[in-house]
């Protein structure tokens, strides 16, 4: 393995979580059976969703929330531009067009509710709002602008499992039709590769538990328990399953999410305060947002481009970890979705930000450690 | 679980795990590394070895594997793939994912239910792209005289190997004869790990293709990234999270070492089974017992002499402890093939899959559950 100082991100996996994973291996049952069910139960109430539906990956729960939602070829989708790729690839899977959307700004850098109005056309069906490293999307505005324009608004949770929306302590996933979380391995809840989608409706619910598994009208589990063994299918559907393994996993490490987004929380506090005043580093966010945010990753904003690069080197010499997201539009494969005006928020964030070293195992240490480490490379 | 649900006394499939599995299992959790790191990699190195085949990529499902063999073939838009209907469907929807068509060609017989290849050459058109053979059961479709048609038409030759790893045709691995073999590690199958699958090919370009695409065709991985060997990546095309992940290839990896002996097991089982069931009126069992020696003896299937007796022979069987399922409903006759494709006539696939009942089977089979479904098959038939 790596010999970092202070790595990126760090997976601690209990006894108690291998003992699940193997009295599920011991039972000799491994798909779509009853841990999958404990699963999505204990996932619906987390969130404080209707339904939970698991399947293989945030990839797949964007792909079968754009079907459920009804998204096909000719539409537009608006993305934000500052994400990881999968939040524009599923727009295309179903035929949709992506369009790309700016942030708020390099701090904020969550969709801009304002260059999403921009963008809306007659053919705009709907929108995908990231809560991008864990911290809310400005759902309620984005909410009021899907509903005047009659859109179906899709929350990208795959960062962002445990964040809250508003006072209330609602969760993001509830508020659009239809939620994308994912269980990656670096996510805050992780069980290797895995997701989720949630929903309110149940219509959305049932298209997506028929089209994760090929649109059949009855599963292997079913069969195996008496059911009739004739089935059918009734339409183009995807092999999208969670196995029983990773939702035993899931299940166990699900106990720990709230202590754990706790420590990440703690951590990012921590590292705020020591961080605050550092010449040339920028916080994003402010308090506030720390409070709702999930914190699946900690990005900090230096001067430009060329001082992060360098920054992000001179980190890398004293052990320390980070990486950094890029914009849609800075990959080959999306040069072209870019509007003519550009995304300048969109591209100054993604060229500004480091992201710091954050896990629930973080320490006191590691933090004074990073926060040395950046004060002094600043100063130089 | 309702209390009310029966299970079968005697299952379909039973899996059971070795504690060198679980300990491969639990020591892989531990590492915290759980996604496409050292595990994946030297899986796919041992089942490559083991196939022959230049290269093996892990992935998520076989149905993905389906997906990105089609893909590396070229079948895009417009284009059509032919397949056999006596299958599970994703050996044709994984051709409608590409926005092409499958084209559905007719089995041999009831006794040899593979691809026609006579039959598939008679449905090539301009627009066909790739044939798809299924190795059903564990037993070698003709794959050798389908690579002379494909080649000499110019056609990709895919294999859908899910439930055939290790089973050869003339001494050659199946999943090797054509550009592309797409395996399957579903619970119920040979080599199993829950959801999984994996595709092998001797092309470089075809290999490359599918790992890119495989993970969002991004330039690097997560594990490049954290072994300090790059610090980004460009997305170079429009792919997929098609990922294993480390604990199930920890998994395949240590069973992968047993799979001969589970294999040899299985075809020890399946020729008592016939030697069995030959004894039994009214139903055909298809294959013979030669062939058995080079498949991966996957499941057990027969078909019934009387058509229409399906149904009730099945529900005889539950009623006695004894799991059947069909392998296979015909794809073209289901609602959402129907709706698409509605002119499709295939009448040997067809009295298959009205006939077709697969028995229970498993490597730990006892001979006295083997007797039992054999006689309540042979009462049931005979009633």
């Amino acid at each position: 393995m790596s010999d970092w100082r202070v790595p990126l991100t760090d997976i601690a996996v209990p006894e108690q979580d291998v003992r699940a994973v193997l009295d599920c291996l011991e039972s000799g049952w491994l798909t779509m059976g009853p841990r999958i069910a404990a699963f999505e139960q204990a996932l619906a109430e987390f969130v404080g969703t209707e339904h939970a539906v698991t399947v293989s990956s945030g990839t797949a729960a964007l792909h079968l929330a754009c079907l459920a939602a009804g998204l096909g070829p000719g539409d537009e989708v608006i993305v934000p531009a500052f994400t990881f790729v999968a939040s524009a690839s599923a727009t295309r899977y179903v035929g949709a067009t992506p369009v790309l959307c700016d942030v708020i700004s390099p701090r904020e850098f969550v969709l801009d509710p304002a260059d999403v109005a921009r963008r809306i056309t007659p053919r705009t069906k709907a929108v995908i709002a990231v809560h991008f490293c864990g911290y809310p999307a400005a759902i309620a505005e984005l909410r009021a602008l899907c509903d005047e324009h009659g859109l179906v608004l899709i929350e990208d949770c795959a960062q962002a499992i445990g964040a809250t929306v508003d006072e209330s302590g609602r969760s993001v996933g509830t508020v659009g039709e239809l939620g994308a979380f994912s269980f990656f391995s670096k996510k805050q809840l992780c069980v290797g590769e895995g997701g989720m989608v949630s929903c309110a409706a149940a219509e959305h619910a049932e298209r997506v538990r028929l089209l994760r598994s090929h649109a059949l009208t009855s599963s292997t589990w079913d069969r195996h328990r008496g059911h009739d063994p004739a089935y059918d299918i009734v339409d183009i559907g995807f092999n999208y399953r969670m196995d029983e393994p990773r939702a035993a996993l899931g299940l166990s490490r699900l106990e720990r999410l709230p202590e754990a987004l706790s420590a990440r929380r703690a951590t990012v506090r921590a590292y705020r305060e020591q961080l605050a005043g550092i010449e040339g580093l920028e916080l994003c966010f402010d308090d506030e947002a720390v409070e709702r945010s999930s914190h699946f990753a900690f990005p900090v904003l230096v001067a430009d481009r060329e001082r992060r690069d360098r920054f992000r080197d001179q980190l890398k010499d004293a052990g320390i970890q980070t990486t950094w997201y890029p914009a849609l539009h800075s990959f080959t494969e999306y040069g072209g979705y870019a509007p003519p005006d550009g995304l300048p928020a969109a591209a100054e964030a993604a060229g500004r930000h480091c992201a710091l070293p954050l896990s629930s195992s973080t320490t006191a240490e590691e933090v004074e450690i990073v926060v040395e480490t950046v004060r002094a490379a600043l100063a130089d | 679980m309702a209390s009310t649900e029966t299970f079968p006394e005697l299952p379909l499939f039973d899996l059971q795990l070795q504690p060198q599995d679980l300990e491969a299992v639990a020591e892989t959790l531990r590492s915290g590394w759980l996604t496409l790191g050292p595990r994946t990699a030297e899986f796919e190195r041992v089942f490559a070895e083991h196939l022959g085949a230049k290269h093996a990529i892990a992935v998520s499902s076989c149905t993905a594997a389906l997906h990105l063999a089609y893909l590396a073939a070229g079948v895009g838009p417009g284009d059509e793939v032919i397949v056999p209907a006596f299958t599970f469907a994703a050996t044709a929807t994984a051709a409608i994912y590409c926005g092409a068509d499958p084209v559905f060609a007719e089995i041999v017989s009831r006794e040899v239910p593979s691809l026609d290849p006579d039959d598939v050459e008679r449905r090539i058109t301009p627009r066909t792209k790739a044939v798809c053979i299924v190795h059903y059961a564990g037993y070698a479709a003709d794959a050798e005289r389908m690579k002379e048609i494909c080649d000499r038409h110019g056609i990709a030759l895919i294999e859908d190997v899910a439930h055939a790893p290790s089973a050869t045709l003339h001494g050659r691995k199946l999943g090797t004869w054509g550009l592309a073999g797409a395996f399957s590690f579903f619970s119920n199958k040979v080599l199993s790990v829950g959801e999984g699958g994996l595709l092998c090919t001797d092309s470089d370009e075809v290999a490359a293709f599918v790992r890119s695409h495989r993970s969002h065709c991004m330039t690097s991985g997560t594990w490049d990234r954290h072994s300090g060997r790059t610090d980004t990546y460009d997305v170079v095309g429009l792919g997929f999270n098609y990922r294993l992940d480390e604990p199930r290839s920890a998994l395949l990896l240590s069973r992968m070492g047993r799979l001969e002996q589970e294999i040899e097991r299985r075809r020890e089982l399946t020729l008592r089974y016939r030697s069995l069931l030959s004894g039994v009126e009214g139903i055909v069992v298809p294959f013979t017992d030669e062939e058995v020696h080079t498949s991966s003896a996957y499941v057990i299937p027969i078909m019934l002499e009387e058509d229409g007796s399906q149904g009730e022979v099945s529900s005889r069987l539950r009623d006695r402890g004894i799991q059947t399922s069909i392998f296979y409903p015909s794809i073209h006759r289901f609602t959402a093939y129907r709706e698409r494709y509605p002119d499709v006539s295939l009448p040997i696939t067809e009295l298959a899959s009205r006939t077709e009942l697969t028995l229970p089977f498993y490597p730990h089979m006892t001979n006295d559950d083997q007797d039992r479904v054999v006689t309540a098959l042979a009462e049931a038939v005979r009633r």
